[in-house]
């Protein structure tokens, strides 16, 4: 039986009913049209659906909608402000960090829960935080190294 | 595989008497959900479909991580495993603890998975149970008729099976401080798989009597090379009461390869774990000198 839910997807609210056992995966794209949240393995094991829920990188595609509603959670979508990338966004760009893009969303949520608890990190605590995310054209590289312009930038951003 | 899931019947409860009252009333057309880490994919797979998801995530008083002199480490069934790894007091005090926990998954599965799910899965080849066997861990399970303390060395009977009845709940880990001169590690070997799971994990809580001293205890305990988590006690034997050198360790290391019992690739996972608990017997004597 469907139940009614509030969801607060990147700080905008949606009350929808929704069946107990739809993953969040399915209603962020099948419901809330956010495309940009992928649904890869399945399994938790590639993180291409990863969506931040209360700041902390989640798997969308093992999470009950149900569970979550009522709580913060950011999409790919809601780093942007308008036409003005994120910087993280802005980065994964400038160094060529995206080849096919279906990792992206994960890989820069991924880096952003990061960022925003170390705005300084080391090669091998990005290395740990991206762990959970795999890229099938073997960016790596320059995903690292765009996450750790980002943390530059970010961080002359913060005490220019 | 099917990536959705069948329909279920959903249910919060918002105590831990409420929801082993909904355990008990439903039987084994029920499964406990809390990170879903796991059980969502045996549902995707078809392994597993229940009729009552019950979510016990959102009881308050499972998910804690408490210490005290007196009672010493209390961590809740939902405590995740990113809330271990990161929580000072287990770093400070019971590092093989915080170590095994963020060996699990990956940073996402941490941030979900929780403590009393990875226990009562029983994978033979799970990180935290070996850990909790030294540490001495009880494990606290209630159900509607009043509530036991299990040692987590009876919990597990078999691969994927544990002394947990239909209508129990695990709620908490209790874990002892650990003796004054001691330490312990947790090492391990993985597969190489998408997330890399453990084919040998070893973990040793080792005593002296005094910084330089006798070894008057030592615990080693072994995962994913037998049907449960398992001790190695005649390994313990060549060690304790004698004063540590790298020749005892070795010999422990070859009788601890002796005792254990792999389903599979049993003469690969006998070489790492001799070599798994050399090195973690020698680290943790390093590590108290």
């Amino acid at each position: 039986m469907k139940q009614i839910a509030t969801f607060i997807v990147n700080e905008k609210h949606y009350e929808l009913a929704i069946e107990p056992h739809m993953l969040l995966v399915e209603v962020l794209r099948d419901e809330l049209g956010l495309t940009g949240t992928k649904h890869s393995c399945g399994i938790g094991s590639c993180g291409a659906c990863t969506v931040l829920i209360d700041g902390r990188p989640t798997l969308a595609c093992l999470t009950l909608a149900l569970t979550v509603r009522g709580k913060d959670i950011r999409t790919i979508e809601g780093l942007a402000q308008g036409t003005t990338l994120h910087p993280i966004q802005k980065t994964f760009v400038e160094h060529g960090a995206i080849q096919c893009g279906y990792c992206t969303p994960g890989m820069v949520l991924s880096a952003k829960a990061l960022l925003d608890k170390n705005l300084n990190p080391t090669e091998q605590e990005v290395k740990h935080a991206l762990s959970g995310n795999l890229c099938r054209c073997t960016g790596y590289i320059k995903i690292i190294d765009a996450v750790l312009a980002a943390a530059e930038a970010m961080s002359k951003e913060a005490h220019p | 595989m099917a990536r959705l899931l069948r329909p279920f019947e959903y249910r919060e409860p918002q105590t831990v008497g409420e929801a082993v009252r909904m355990l008990s009333e439903y039987g084994a057309q029920a499964r406990v959900l809390a990170g879903g880490t796991d059980l969502l994919i045996s549902m995707k797979k078809r392994q597993v479909s229940p009729e009552y998801m019950i979510y016990i995530k959102n009881i308050p008083d499972l998910n804690f991580i408490n210490y005290s002199q007196e009672a010493g480490l209390g961590i809740g069934a939902l405590a995740t495993h990113s809330a271990i790894a990161d929580s000072s007091i287990i770093k400070n005090m019971f590092d093989l603890l915080a170590t095994a926990c963020n060996k699990v998954g990956t940073p996402q599965v941490r941030n979900m998975a929780t403590i009393g799910g990875n226990i009562c899965k029983a994978g033979p080849s799970q990180d935290t149970p070996p850990v909790l066997l030294v540490l001495d861990a009880k494990l606290k399970l209630v159900s509607p008729g009043g509530e036991r303390l299990v040692p987590v060395e009876n919990f597990f009977i078999g691969p994927f099976k544990t002394v947990l009845r239909d209508a129990e709940l695990l709620t908490e880990i209790q874990i002892p401080n650990p003796p004054p001169v001691s330490a312990g590690c947790y090492k391990w070997a993985t597969k190489t798989v998408a997330v890399d799971e453990t084919l040998v994990g070893v973990a040793v809580l080792m005593t002296l009597d005094s910084a330089d001293g006798v070894c008057t205890d030592i615990k080693i305990a072994l995962g994913s090379v037998a049907p449960t988590p398992m001790r190695a006690r005649q390994a313990e034997e060549v060690l304790r009461g004698k004063r540590i050198d790298d020749r005892l360790i070795k010999q422990a290391a070859q009788v601890a390869a002796g005792e254990t019992r792999p389903r599979s690739r049993a003469d690969y996972r006998r070489r790492m774990s001799r070599l798994l608990v050399s090195e973690a017997v020698a680290e943790t004597w390093h590590k108290i000198r």
